[in-house]
């Protein structure tokens, strides 16, 4: 849950990059960590096997800067995306203020992506959250790789965006796409805290 | 070396168990990692850094605890050559928090931190407040806002 320091005039929330193995999660967290100056960002941590993929989250801190009168930071974390590790998965939703869901847009991972959602959605009620309840926002990556190997993000849209929540098309390695899914779940967030609830 | 608290009645509990059990650095924190008072850090980052680690671990912990049909466990601790880490948990009226302490070899010990953590714990909980209904936080127009953020943060 965010957390509001109305002396300091601070926000600080947490967004998750959830979604099934290698579909680019960490990369979307290295292209951030690449761009954003280090006065405007923290070490960034990766708790990951020998083979470089995650084991239990990758964690990057971020200054946003001041959004109306609030300095405004936001923790960037990913979750493991292979099913062998959901234990771990499962922590890291713990508090969560949004989700960012990253679709693999490779038409041979269409089932891995519904998996990984409806995985999503237990995992939040195992943490009394409802995932209708929860800012999210969808981002379909990998939609540089040749056609005929991909679904088209209104395809995409079709199979796994049930909630009509706003979703972008990604090619996180080189970048296009990630400023944008960010201030997708960032809007939303921060609308959530706008209307008075907790994100 | 400074002591600040984002939330203002975990700073008296806090300064005094820094000075008794001579701790280098404490972190208070909710159980997702979000800090509530710190001291010794200097870079609001690495303050960050290092509750999501602090957090992440005492939520494994938990969690292999609830596997065995078990209590969660009370504290964990670590010991290196120079600094020991304390970990534990502490229940509030504001929640379950997540206390880290980085301790010197050579200035304090773990039996001094877990001497006065029982203190820190007790004056965490005296003080701690009941949940506060949420208050409006931004404006509407945030919106501009956020997107200058954004664009500056991306050099855009």
């Amino acid at each position: 849950m965010s957390l509001v320091n109305f002396t300091a005039r601070e926000i600080a929330c947490k967004i998750v990059y959830y979604g099934p193995g290698r579909s680019g999660k960490t990369t979307n967290l290295h292209y951030v960590y690449d761009r954003v100056p280090d006065s405007r960002r923290g070490q960034m941590v990766s708790l990951a096997t020998q083979t470089d993929r995650t084991l239990f989250f990758d964690f990057l801190p971020i200054d946003l800067g001041q959004i109306s009168g609030f300095s405004t930071r936001f923790q960037l974390y990913t979750v493991p995306g292979q099913v062998y590790y959901n234990a771990t998965r499962r922590l890291v939703l713990q508090g969560a203020d949004g989700v960012v869901f990253v679709a693999d847009s490779q038409a041979q991972q269409l089932d891995e992506n519904l998996e990984s959602l409806q995985n999503l959605q237990s995992n939040l009620l195992e943490h009394g959250v409802d995932i209708r309840n929860l800012p999210l926002v969808m981002q379909y990556n990998k939609q540089d790789l040749p056609r005929e190997l991909i679904l088209a993000p209104a395809d995409l849209d079709d199979a796994l965006n049930f909630r009509g929540v706003p979703s972008f098309g990604a090619d996180a390695l080189h970048g296009a796409g990630v400023f944008e899914t960010l201030k997708g779940i960032s809007e939303l967030v921060l609308k959530k805290l706008a209307a008075g609830s907790p994100a | 070396m400074t002591t600040r608290a984002v939330e203002t009645w975990t700073l008296e509990p806090l300064a005094g168990f820094v000075q008794e059990a001579g701790a280098r650095l404490v972190l208070v924190m909710t159980s997702a990692g979000q800090v509530l008072a710190q001291h010794g850090f200097s870079r609001a980052m690495d303050v960050m850094s290092a509750a999501a680690l602090g957090a992440a671990i005492m939520a494994s912990t938990d969690e292999i605890a609830r596997q065995l049909n078990q209590q969660p466990f009370a504290a964990l601790n670590h010991q290196g050559d120079r600094h020991g880490i304390f970990l534990a948990d502490v229940p509030t009226n504001r929640g379950k928090l997540v206390v880290l302490v980085v301790y010197d070899l050579d200035v304090s010990s773990l039996g001094l931190v877990q001497l006065f953590f029982g203190q820190l714990a007790a004056d965490l909980r005296a003080a701690s407040p009941k949940p506060e209904v949420p208050k409006q936080v931004l404006a509407a127009d945030f919106e501009r806002d956020l997107g200058n953020s954004l664009n500056a943060l991306f050099g855009r």
